[in-house]
């Protein structure tokens, strides 16, 4: 059964859109990610639907209930849409406790004192906080605060979790760590996460789904290695990865030509159907290059940045630019010359729209 | 557009507390601030009763032009000269000047302490705010009594300069523009101090630092890039004092009337008694002049100009070491502030004592003026016991003390929600307009406000007495609580909030479990200033005031007038003590300070 529902849902501050005509459903126990450079709107999604913000227009339902509906009227407040909501910069109350902080919102739900002690008891437990049951928000760790936060939204047992970059305020260990349990943790509260990023990465590992958004509009809602593997426009296959896709602007024949940079081939679509002639942009993933001896192609060492595990290669092929990422720890001197190939498939971007024309393999790749 | 979808609009505005509130401030601060304002326009072009109606040679009420053209272009006799162009020039020249004095005391001081190694720093900025929380007539008050002489002014008796010094000095240095200047420039000077320096206090130290790092110098760093950053909050003070010294009233009448000295205000107190229409176009000019600095000020504060200072990180800054100046420049300025904070009690106190003025020997000493059973052997007449028996005071103290609590109630519950409205609407038209209305009666000199007031109330057979003074005196300190509310809730991020929002936390419950409890010593300075400045009020209530032993502040000022020298420095050395007292017992207890209500 789907859960959320947005349908149109538009915010205009003055005659700025943040969000233009948003469509998106949200499945049931989903962990969904909203992703997108700072400034899309993917913010003020997450806090249309929590109902921290009023959308301009649009209706949004969170389990068959509508709970906003611009031409009927209807607005419920936040409290009313029985979400959670956890803040970037967590907003733990400092003049209180962290017994004080998570108990606060089952008070206001008029639980009895016994309860309450056992549902804080319970939290503690989960996110391994026992110990810091009397201290103050100012006395805690980063890390530490984040599970206090994250305790206190999960209290009152929210159907849905609104999570707006709830760890861009971690060193990376701690991110990482805090990134598998809140995986851990979908799974253990069975409910449904809606995820606020501007890290990819974090898009990639930890979510079902990814909607990804540029200034305000909606560019590709997909699983997350779908989204990797066949991006829908030249905007989303920059966004995913690290490093970032090749992009190289060419041409198409109609016999499937292929003219790229200082690079030909001859293109063969996956699926059969040549894309119309006309100004290409060629997509290559940095890591389906691959350095070979035998390698059909030729460039030139431009430098390497090894991170011990991979090793970022930049080269240069007739004076064009071109990434590569090989596997292990190697070193090529600066200027040395290379072979390589390119096996996995290269997509077609139209220049002019980037969107995705269809993905293929390049056969016969030579030097121009 | 349907009439679902709008009823959806105007119910969705409606629900939020901030809309609402400032919905409710916006109707009250225009009925409470610009209804008077025009009720005063109408003033200044309507024929009084009395003096004003014979020399108009119309009838009383009736429409007219004349008071302008009386007091504007009138030469015979230099008249328009003497009662305005001269003032207006006088009052320019004083408020400039105090606004300097304090900008370049104040800001020396803000920049000793925070930046450099300044022995005694504790002293120094423990006592620096002590002349504000006075009475600005404290400083004019000691001023007087400390250089007068029998040679200048109205030569009635020798201060202690004179009678124990021997020393005589000039007119010009006892009364007039420099005496008035060098007062308020010094009672303002915490202002600039608590601006400037929180400013400075709160900077980055990256900021200097990594002028460090190129090399530059320290008086460079200072001229490039320190100056630029605190340029705001010096323009803020300046703002703050020229407004608050253009309307001073006691601090002129003590130093400048004895020489016929006079400034906007004083001259607009003497017109209030038989030309009120000229005394009422009088303030309007001073307002005119207030708005006039508030737009320059917001102009310049909201361009490209205005610095975010306080960033997530701040470091220890690097002090600058005074070296072998350390010493000396300390000592200047603890010798200053005992001068300017200190002696003036000691003075008060020692002319509360004596019998005969200017003989400081100790058999001219007496406490029956404070404990006696029978005082009318030294004085002529007055009241016959000293003032702590004398129960006309200590009821005079409860009114102060009522009126202070209930004005700080009702203004500093205000200050919160108006600054709750709008940090939360920033940006918004409503939120501009609330904040400026919440902080014209700034603007408005206290002595006009009062007699708007009474103007208005006259119409209004309940609206009288401690209601009407309680009502005047709310609005008028409205500015200093809906600053600091402003101020405290911007320091708040909206999430704090929003959090509670999301578990379903009623909006009253928000405010006092949540918010206030987080901004405690914010809001609660939101109380105390109201509280400290309504104590030591004078030219507010003077004309609403029921009768004139009603409070403290009133009761000095008819001491004075009568002569009892004694009584009338009893009474204010009272006044003080007990200030010091609210704002010290309040301070310890509860963190909150003055400093809190002007800074930001």
């Amino acid at each position: 059964m789907p859960e959320i529902i947005l349908k149109n849902v538009t915010k205009r501050f003055g005659k700025f859109a943040a969000v233009e005509n948003l469509n998106l459903v949200i499945e049931n126990n989903a962990f969904i990610t909203v992703l997108g450079p700072s400034g899309c709107g993917k913010t003020t999604t997450l806090r249309m639907v929590a109902g921290l913000e009023t959308p301009t227009d649009g209706t949004i339902s969170i389990d068959g209930t509508v709970v906003f509906d611009a031409d009927k009227g209807i607005n419920l407040a936040p409290n009313k849409r029985d979400v959670g909501f956890l803040f970037q910069n967590y907003a733990l109350w400092p003049h209180m406790t962290v017994y004080q902080n998570i108990a606060f919102g089952l008070e206001n739900l008029k639980w009895d004192k016994k309860r309450i002690r056992a549902r804080v008891d319970e939290l503690l437990a989960l996110l391994k906080i026992e110990e810091f049951e009397g201290r103050y928000p100012s006395e805690l760790s980063g890390g530490q605060q984040q599970r206090v936060a994250i305790a206190r939204t999960l209290a009152p047992g929210p159907k849905v979790l609104f999570m707006d970059e709830p760890l861009s305020n971690l060193d990376a260990k701690l991110r990482m760590e805090m990134r598998t349990e809140l995986k851990r943790l979908h799974r253990d509260t069975d409910s449904t996460f809606v995820y606020v990023t501007h890290d990819q990465l974090e898009a990639m590992t930890l979510s079902t789904r990814v909607c990804i958004m540029e200034k305000g509009i909606l560019q590709q809602y997909a699983p997350p290695l779908e989204m990797y593997n066949n991006p829908a426009n030249r905007f989303v296959a920059d966004f995913m990865g690290n490093p970032t896709m090749n992009f190289i602007d060419g041409s198409l024949g109609a016999d499937g030509t292929l003219r790229f940079g200082s690079l030909k081939a001859r293109f063969q679509p996956e699926s059969g159907a040549m894309p119309a002639a006309g100004d290409v942009t060629v997509g290559i993933r940095p890591e389906y290059i691959d350095i070979e001896e035998d390698g059909p192609l030729e460039a030139e060492i431009y430098s390497t940045l090894p991170s011990g595990m991979e090793t970022t290669v930049k080269m240069h092929t007739g004076g064009m630019p071109l990434t590569a990422v090989v596997f292990g720890d190697v070193d090529y001197a600066v200027d040395s010359k290379v072979r390589f190939a390119i096996h996995k498939l290269a997509i077609l971007f139209d220049k002019k729209t980037g969107m995705n024309l269809g993905r293929g393999s390049l056969e016969e790749p030579a030097n121009a | 557009m349907n009439i679902s979808r709008m009823k959806g609009k105007v119910r969705a505005w409606f629900s939020k507390p901030a809309n609402v509130i400032l919905l409710v401030f916006l109707i009250l601060l225009t009925v409470l601030t610009l209804y008077p304002l025009i009720t005063m326009l109408l003033e200044t072009v309507t024929v009084h009763l009395g003096r004003e109606a014979r020399l108009a040679k119309l009838p009383v009420g009736s429409k007219t032009l004349f008071h302008f053209a009386r007091l504007f272009a009138t030469s015979e006799n230099k008249y328009s000269w003497i009662t305005f162009y001269q003032p207006l020039l006088n009052t320019l020249a004083v408020s400039v000047s105090a606004s300097a004095i304090a900008i370049l005391f104040g800001g020396t001081v803000a920049f000793l302490v925070t930046r450099t190694n300044l022995k005694y720093k504790k002293f120094v900025s423990a006592v620096f705010t002590f002349p504000y929380i006075m009475p600005s007539w404290t400083l004019a008050l000691f001023w007087e009594t400390f250089f007068k002489n029998v040679m200048i002014g109205p030569k009635t008796s020798n201060g202690i300069m004179a009678s124990v010094f021997g020393i005589y000095m000039p007119e010009w240095f006892v009364y007039g523009g420099f005496p008035i200047a060098l007062v308020l420039g010094l009672h303002y000077a915490p202002f600039a101090y608590i601006l400037i320096g929180g400013i400075l206090r709160n900077m980055d130290a990256n900021l200097e630092e990594a002028a460090t790092i190129l090399k530059t110098s320290r008086m460079r760093i200072i001229r490039k890039i320190t100056l630029p950053i605190v340029r705001p909050a010096m323009l803020s003070t300046f703002l703050l004092v020229f407004a608050s010294s253009m309307s001073a009233y006691s601090v002129p009448v003590f130093l400048g009337s004895p020489v016929r000295y006079y400034v906007l205000s004083t001259t607009m107190k003497s017109l209030m008694d038989s030309y009120k229409g000229q005394a009422y176009i009088v303030v309007a000019v001073m307002i005119l002049f207030g708005v006039g600095i508030l737009l320059l000020n917001q102009a310049v504060t909201n361009s490209r100009k205005q610095f975010t200072t306080v960033t997530g990180k701040s470091g220890q800054i690097s002090k600058i070491n005074l070296g072998k100046a350390n010493r000396p420049i300390a000592l200047l300025l603890v010798l200053i502030l005992l001068l300017v904070a200190v002696v003036p009690l000691i003075t008060f106190a020692l002319e509360s004592v004596i019998i005969k003025a200017g003989d400081y020997s100790l058999s001219n000493m007496t406490l029956d003026f404070w404990i006696g059973k029978d005082t009318t052997q030294w004085l002529d007449q007055g009241d016959s016991t000293g003032i702590l028996l004398n129960p006309k005071v200590w009821s005079a103290l409860g009114n102060s003390l009522g009126l202070a609590v209930t004005c700080s109630v009702v203004a500093g519950t205000c200050g919160i929600l108006v600054g709750y409205g709008v940090s939360k609407r920033r940006g918004s038209k409503l939120a501009s307009w609330v904040n400026n209305l919440s902080f014209f009666p700034y603007l408005m000199p206290s002595l006009a406000f009062g007699a708007i007031y009474l103007a208005m109330a006259s119409g209004i057979p309940w609206l009288g007495g401690f209601l009407l003074m309680a009502l005047a005196g709310s609005i008028k300190y409205l500015p200093f609580a809906s600053r600091s509310g402003v101020n405290a809730m911007l320091q708040l991020s909206a999430e704090i909030e929003e959090a509670a929002l999301i578990t379903g936390v009623p909006w009253w419950k928000r405010m006092i479990r949540v918010i206030f409890p987080i901004q405690k010593s914010s809001f609660l300075s939101g109380y105390l200033l109201p509280m400290v400045s309504c104590m030591r009020e004078l030219s507010l209530f003077v004309l609403i005031v029921p009768t004139s032993n009603w409070l403290l502040t009133t009761m000095l000022m008819q001491y004075s007038e009568k002569g009892w020298a004694q009584f009338g420095n009893a009474i204010n050395l009272l006044i003080i003590i007990v200030v010091l007292i609210v704002n010290f017992t309040v301070n310890k207890l509860t963190g909150a300070s003055i400093d809190k209500g002007v800074g930001g």
